[in-house]
């Protein structure tokens, strides 16, 4: 039985043309894609958009893709940057929504009902003090930890040094600790 | 990580995202480029005095590529024959401050200094320029090659030399002799009409995903010593 074919494999037929290869490569991403636009956008059919265009001007610029590279800050940042004109020409944004139902982390035990609207209400306070940040802050933070992308990965989708991406996360932190009435 | 880390970590996982879109990626299979390119339109003040003598140019001719040199953010090709466009003189596009440059970027600017000026060509392009304006001593363009192919540059015959350089590691071309053309193209790859312009000894080079340029009377050695100490 023959193996799938590696990202690197999709990649390179990808960049000879090859659209079904192009396709395969997108599965395994527009998830991440769609929510890394949503979050910048903020907007539902917005971040669709970004996403969608971000997707085709990807394979239009597949050919220039550095071979070698990772395929999806590269995808990411090209999605990230329409979601940011996006949202500039739009002006509107959707607060951020939590799921009804809150899954436990393995191993923790039911929490009673009054330990569940606790903490609740701590993730309710969480989302409003990230949505006081500013579109920076809250940025950089969206994607290393609601994104959970890695401080080099943040870099390129948002095209700032790693260096950079540091310092803003730590200052990130620091003002939504004062959002959350908290000392460092 | 900090509890507070832990925290908004954990909340990734609660956000309850619209549901992702199947995305249309029944995308033809890619043209192969060959290298022609479409008429392009009229509508520019024709500086073909400025090409008279240098370039041999007639209307509706076609080139083929004979060396192309890829980067991100921009392909340079030596072609047989420029291609019939007009030329402009150069317009960086709208006059701002770094802040606003850098919102509409969206990207940390680099520099070589404080600038004197700083424009910003839509949201795809910032120019910081050293000296007058209207005679700069260098100019230092970037824009994020990641997510776009903003120059094609067209050298034509042999008075145009194309050394591919390095610069911290990363991959540069060096264009130097005779002018080029510099073209901007647009998100369809196509050569945007009302945006080419000839210009002389330029350093392009590629840093993370930035394609930065450098243009000035400047000899290779301190090009590279210039675009080394870009911050």
């Amino acid at each position: 039985m023959s193996r799938p074919p590696t990202e690197d494999e999709l990649v390179e037929r990808a960049r000879g043309g090859d659209a079904a290869a192009f396709a395969a490569l997108v599965r395994d991403h527009e998830e991440i894609a769609f929510r890394t636009a949503y979050l910048i956008a903020r907007n539902a059919a917005d971040a669709e958009d970004a996403a969608q265009v971000g997707l085709t001007k990807a394979w239009r610029a597949l050919p220039r893709f550095r071979r070698g590279a990772p395929f999806r800050p590269w995808l990411l940042a090209i999605v990230a940057n329409e979601a940011r004109n996006r949202r500039r020409a739009a002006g509107r944004r959707e607060g951020l929504a939590l799921r009804a139902s809150y899954e436990l982390p393995s191993g923790d035990a039911a929490p009673s009902p009054e330990g569940r609207a606790l903490a609740a209400e701590a993730r309710a306070e969480l989302v409003a003090a990230l949505e006081q940040l500013s579109e920076d802050d809250r940025t950089v933070l969206s994607c290393r930890y609601l994104l959970d992308l890695g401080e080099e990965e943040t870099a390129q989708v948002l095209s700032l040094r790693r260096g950079t991406v540091k310092s803003r996360t730590f200052r990130a932190f620091g003002r939504l600790r004062e959002q959350l009435g908290e000392t460092s | 990580m900090s509890d507070l880390e832990r925290r908004l970590q954990s909340l990734g996982g609660e956000i309850a995202y619209p549901p992702t879109p199947r995305f249309d990626v029944s995308f033809d299979r890619r043209p192969v480029r060959t290298g022609r390119l479409r008429p392009l339109a009229l509508g520019v003040a024709i500086l073909l005095a400025v090409l008279a003598g240098v370039l041999a140019l007639s209307p509706g001719a076609r080139s083929a590529f004979l060396e192309i040199f890829d980067l991100r953010g921009a392909t340079v090709e030596r072609v047989e024959q420029l291609p019939p466009v007009e030329v402009q003189t150069v317009d960086f596009g709208e006059r701002v401050s770094r802040d606003e440059a850098e919102r509409r970027l969206g990207f940390e600017l680099l520099d070589l200094g404080e600038p004197d000026a700083i424009f910003a060509r839509g949201d795809r392009v910032a120019t910081l320029v050293y000296g007058p304006v209207e005679k700069p001593r260098l100019v230092l363009s970037q824009l994020n090659g990641a997510v776009w192919d903003g120059f094609a540059k067209k050298a034509a015959g042999g008075g145009t030399r194309i050394e591919p350089v390095e610069v911290n590691g990363e991959r540069g071309l060096f264009i130097s002799g005779d002018e080029h053309y510099v073209m901007y193209l647009d998100e369809n790859l196509d050569i945007a009409d009302d945006v080419t312009y000839l210009a002389g000894t330029v350093l392009l080079w590629n840093r993370g995903p930035l394609l930065l340029r450098l243009e000035g009377e400047l000899t290779r050695d301190d090009a590279l010593e210039l675009a080394e100490s870009v911050e």
